[in-house]
């Protein structure tokens, strides 16, 4: 057995957080599977940092152009946005209402 | 009872008035747009798009932090705020968290028992709005036009203390707001929108309390009235042995009625991270010497100014710094008219100010310009022309575009001055009264203004009145 | 020489020749798919024949009339004498992680298999003007989260072309294996940890990530944005050149697109190695892992044919003049895949919420009457299992409570693999390299289900190249030899920042000194029997 870096309580909530449902299959092996992962992840700990160190957010250092004008240019086709909704109403994207709260 | 201080924070999202939104070139007003008419792949959050920032986001939102005497941040980052939401299309907001574009800051706010009252700001920070969402028969209807308009967030220390405080506070705001030109701060359009945190304490105390926190407060009434009652309500809840207890609560403004919306259970988790797709920020120190140098007298810097140089009252001041264009045009026309500063504002204060509710504009937007009216008081002043002429010739001005002086020249609207002329008028009608000459000369002074006011009727109200009753006075005295 | 066995620059240039018609390319491509690539991925494949396991199924959908369109308006062009572009009449293949307006685009997940885009991809946009032919959109793991095109819910995932029992890598699996295949010349696929590497590897073709902002990523459903970078896959490195040329360079709707002006990559070629200094590194002979126990760095060596080549590979470019600097010190390239776990983790998580079943995609049959209930659902359905597992590995290192041990850690981390790059590349340091020589992988291609399933096995199959990504510099990979099973290994050559030319330069070099070996005759299996050029 490998060392359980986390709970299936724990697991169980990132589960609900990231708005997924599981199969007791699905559960199993993913619970396993993070953990595998989770020790892998361990060896950061390990990394002495030295003093000072930035984290690095791309790599490179990106140079990009300064941002855009404030210039209105409208998209062409807005209507094959929304068309590509499953449930639409009066040009709206419709869904259910969130039960319990107002 | 016990001695209780109320205690407030507020939480307010400022549309800012750029162009187009604040990641992509889609239109930022869509107030009479169809729904999902003013949307693209960007802020509809389709697979694929990236978000690329509006400058004049930027820029708007610097000099909002310049104005509030926030400290801009030269290297601020965008972050993403993950959460699911309906009106939220990629499912994560940007928005910046830790190293927001600006920092500190403080509004001062003047109390009503002359004091000054310094609302710390917490937290003001540059992000993207969410969509709308309506509820229909148990279906909720998405319109992502809203989607991506660039909000400035901006938080208040706990520094208020009353409802009425917490209007004034966003009196001012709007004022400021509408004075630094980075927002039209419509309330009713959403341009400005307010929640309330509200707690109580016994007055002495410096603990902070459990607070609650009151959302869609929109209106300056509602920021009033709803922190009002529920500050009653905490009170009667804790003088009855009760805990407040931290929730979420909804104005309506229509009942006036505070309602439960949920409760709060431990802070949500958003799991923030720098936005990857996005640079950093960076304003130079140039720029942001640019902000600083460009930004406008504020409004209470010129209010106090206008009571010390134009010896204003408090009430005058207030009313000519109401709106910038308004204190603009009347220090425009101080200028021009060289005279009493009073005066000028007497006539800004009662008849133009009507002009401009009748017209509909504002003081930039006026055909009469400050000259314009400095001349008709100068007219005025020198007797060319009566005050009721004078009124006459605002609206003649800003009818016509024609000046004061060619009006008056075209219409014959001048004083009667000429003593002869006068004279001649006054020997008529003092032979045409002999009665009333003689009761004024046994004594009846006060029939000098029936007198005056004949001479008036008989020149269709040229007459120079001052120089009129001097002639009067002369002739009937004299015997 | 077949139509499908030109490269990209010659069929360019019998295209604008007129000597061969862009119709004629698609039709030869198209038959080439028929011939080689069996039935196309889908949702629910059934049962298949032997015959069929056979084939490449490089494809999830081949867009016939796209081609066919394309191909006359190049034809017509030529007709006018107008230019229709470096890449005219050239079949591409489209990693279906792309969006193309009017083009169903999956990212072989169910949750968007239905999906069409009313947009297009920038490369894309690029590709088609230079008169590039779309022939369609190639398989690969779900959302690229996969390293042998095997987690794809489009099936049969892909097959490697040089032996059918084996994956052909991945993500951008059906790249490789189209482009190894010869159903098309050149193919657009994209590269987080390695995707573009290590299927090229493994399918005996060349491969280029190009660095971090040198190529647009608007129109790339994102896996982990500050990774991501999309590249081209072909049979030689000149195409790949050429296709890069095509592709780089700023994007104003990608902000973290680079200004930088793109080089002259074609023009580069024609130099030689003479002086290049090339770096070796002992942090790319073993691979690194931790015991799953006690979570222990182990090391192993890789393959041995593997680090061969390698070796073989430096000295060929030292007879050219080539400078070999050894044991140049690359300590944290160990580091890279429990960084990535993280980084790449934490973005993917968030990238990922926006499929939720509202907008668009797949949204659950199911009448459910709440709409967290709805999202849910719809995820649950829609997402396979390793996008279920990269969501829960993000959200769990990103929780507030553990984002300074996780995530901000991986961050720094990722610093100090950056530093190792820094300092290798450095003109006033002690090695002044012009690139590094590393093997792609740490073995040849592995054979179908043998490590699908084990989620961190298959991610350190990403060791060899997942530093350059956390990095952002270039890497190229290309073929360099045969395993005792005839399976193709890969060298890799990693540039500093922007200089994609020196790497394409040294691996051009390469190809011409190696031109008449043995190993470059030989031709995948699932071309035997054809005729040889």
């Amino acid at each position: 057995m490998t060392t359980k870096r986390i709970s299936p309580e724990l697991f169980n909530k990132l589960v609900g957080l990231a708005a997924l449902e599981l199969t007791a299959e699905e559960s199993a092996y993913l619970f396993e599977e993070l953990n595998h992962q989770l020790t892998s992840v361990e060896a950061l700990s390990q990394i002495p940092l030295p003093e000072g160190i930035e984290p690095s957010l791309h790599g490179l250092d990106c140079q990009g152009l300064p941002p855009r004008l404030d210039q209105w240019r409208p998209f062409p086709n807005p209507e094959a946005i929304i068309t590509l909704a499953p449930e639409t109403e009066d040009g709206m994207i419709a869904v259910p209402d969130v039960k319990g709260v107002k | 009872m016990k001695d209780y201080e109320v205690i407030i924070g507020l939480e307010t999202h400022i549309q800012l008035n750029t162009r187009t939104k604040i990641f992509c070139s889609c239109k930022a007003d869509s107030w009479e747009a169809a729904p999902n008419t003013n949307i693209c792949p960007v802020c509809s959050g389709l697979p694929g798009v990236l978000p690329v920032l509006n400058a004049e986001a930027v820029r708007k939102g610097a000099i909002l932090a310049a104005a509030m005497h926030a400290h801009i941040n030269p290297k601020s980052y965008f972050d993403r705020k993950n959460y699911f939401y309906p009106d939220l299309p990629k499912g994560y907001q940007i928005s910046q968290f830790d190293e927001p574009i600006g920092k500190g800051g403080y509004m001062d706010l003047p109390m009503e028992n002359g004091e000054t009252r310094r609302v710390r700001i917490h937290n003001l920070h540059l992000e993207e709005d969410a969509g709308k969402t309506k509820t229909e028969h148990g279906m909720r209807l998405l319109d992502f036009n809203r989607c991506g308009v660039p909000l400035v967030e901006m938080v208040t220390e706990p520094d208020l203390r009353s409802g009425d405080e917490a209007a004034q506070y966003l009196v001012r705001l709007r004022q400021l707001l509408r004075w630094i030109g980075v927002s039209e701060a419509d309330m009713e359009r959403g341009h400005l929108r307010c929640d309330a945190n509200v707690s109580i304490r016994e007055r002495g105390s410096t603990v902070l309390n459990t607070k609650t926190e009151i959302k869609n407060v929109n209106s300056i009434d509602s920021v009033r009235q709803a922190i009002g009652e529920e500050a009653k309500r905490q009170i009667e809840l804790v003088e009855s042995g009760g805990k407040v207890e931290s929730f979420t609560l909804d104005w309506d403004a229509d009942r006036g009625k505070l309602s439960k919306m949920r409760s709060k259970e431990t802070e949500a988790d958003y799991r923030y991270f720098r936005e990857p797709d996005l640079l950093p920020v960076i304003l130079t120190a140039e720029e942001v010497e640019e902000i600083h140098a460009g930004l406008p007298e504020l409004p209470l810097a010129r209010r106090a100014r206008f009571e010390q140089d134009y010896q204003l009252s408090g009430y005058d001041a207030e009313i000519l710094t109401g709106e910038r264009s308004l204190s603009d045009y009347y220090e425009a026309a101080v200028q021009a008219y060289g005279g009493e500063a009073k005066v000028v504002a007497n006539w800004m204060m009662n008849d133009l100010s009507r002009l401009l509710n009748d017209q509909g504009k504002t003081a930039e937007q006026l055909t009469l310009k400050p000259e314009n009216l400095s001349e008709i008081i100068r007219m005025v002043d020198e007797g060319k022309i009566n005050a009721a002429t004078g009124k006459s010739l605002l609206k003649k001005v800003e009818e016509t575009g024609k000046s004061p002086a060619a009006i008056v020249e075209e219409e014959g609207l001048g004083l009667v001055a000429d003593s002869g002329a006068l004279r001649a008028q006054i020997e008529a009608i003092l032979a045409s009264a002999p009665d009333e000459v003689a009761n004024f000369r046994s004594g009846k002074e006060s029939l000098l203004g029936w007198f005056v006011g004949q001479v008036m009727r008989g020149s269709g109200g040229k007459a120079d009145p001052k120089r009129t009753r001097e002639i009067l006075l002369e002739m009937l005295n004299k015997h | 020489m077949t139509l499908t066995q030109l490269s990209a620059f010659e069929t360019a240039q019998k295209v604008r020749t007129g000597e061969v018609k862009a119709i004629e390319m698609v039709q030869a491509a198209l038959n080439q798919i028929k011939n080689v690539d069996g039935v196309s991925g889908s949702l629910e494949p059934g049962n298949l024949s032997p015959e069929e396991e056979q084939k490449v199924h490089a494809f999830i959908q081949v867009t016939e009339d796209l081609a066919l369109s394309q191909a006359e308006k190049v034809d017509q062009m030529v007709t006018n004498g107008e230019d229709p572009g470096l890449l005219a009449g050239v079949p591409l293949s489209v990693k279906d992680i792309f969006c193309v307006e009017g083009t169903n685009t999956t990212a072989a997940s169910k949750i968007i298999a239905n999906f069409v885009p009313p947009y297009t991809a920038t490369t894309v946009k690029r590709l088609t003007e230079a008169g590039a032919l779309v022939l369609g959109k190639v398989n690969l793991d779900e959302f690229t989260f996969g390293s042998s095109n095997e987690s794809s819910a489009f099936q049969p995932s892909t097959n490697n072309p040089w032996h059918t029992d084996f994956v052909p890598g991945g993500s951008s699996g059906g790249s490789a294996a189209s482009v190894a295949a010869q159903e098309v010349a050149l193919s657009l696929g994209t590269d987080t940890g390695g995707s573009i590497r290590q299927p090229a590897a493994f399918c005996g073709v060349v491969g280029l990530k190009p660095s971090y902002g040198r190529v647009s990523r608007l129109g790339l459903i994102a896996f982990a944005s500050s990774l991501d970078c999309p590249g081209p896959l072909a049979r030689d490195v000149r195409d790949t050149a050429l296709m890069l040329q095509v592709m780089a360079g700023n994007d104003p709707k990608d902000s973290t697109s680079s200004t930088k002006p793109v080089d002259n990559y074609l023009a580069a070629l024609e130099k030689d190695v003479k002086g290049l200094r090339i770096g070796l590194s002992p942090d790319y002979e073993a691979l690194y892992y931790p015991d799953m126990e006690s979570g222990e760095l182990h090391s192993e060596p890789i393959q041995k044919e593997v680090h061969d080549v390698v070796m073989q590979a430096a000295e060929w470019l030292a007879k050219a003049g080539a400078e070999i600097i050894e044991n140049v010190p690359m300590s944290n390239t160990r580091y890279g895949i429990p960084t990535y776990f993280v980084i790449s983790r934490v973005e993917a998580a968030s990238n990922l919420h926006r499929f939720d079943g509202v907008k668009y995609g797949y949204r659950t049959p199911e009448n459910v009457g709440d709409l967290i209930e709805l999202y849910r659902r719809s995820r649950a359905e829609g997402f396979g299992l390793e996008p279920k597992l990269r969501i829960l590995m993000g959200m769990y290192v990103s929780a507030a409570e553990h984002a300074s041990a996780y995530y901000q850690k991986a961050l720094k981390v990722r610093s100090l693999i950056r530093n190792d790059f820094d300092q290798a590349f450095d003109r006033g340091g002690d090695y002044r390299l012009d690139a590094l020589l590393t093997p792609t992988t740490a073995t040849t291609a592995f054979k179908r289900k043998s490590v699908y399933g084990n989620s961190v096995l298959m991610q350190y199959s990403d060791q060899m190249t997942v530093a350059s990504n956390h990095a952002g510099v270039p890497a190229l990979t290309l073929p360099g030899g045969l395993d005792k099973n005839g399976l193709p290994i890969g060298i890799q050559l990693i540039g500093n920042d922007f200089r994609e030319e020196l790497i394409l330069r040294i691996g051009h070099a390469y190809e011409q000194l190696t031109a008449d070996e043995a190993w470059r005759q030989v031709r995948p299996q699932v071309l035997q029997g054809e005729v040889k050029a």
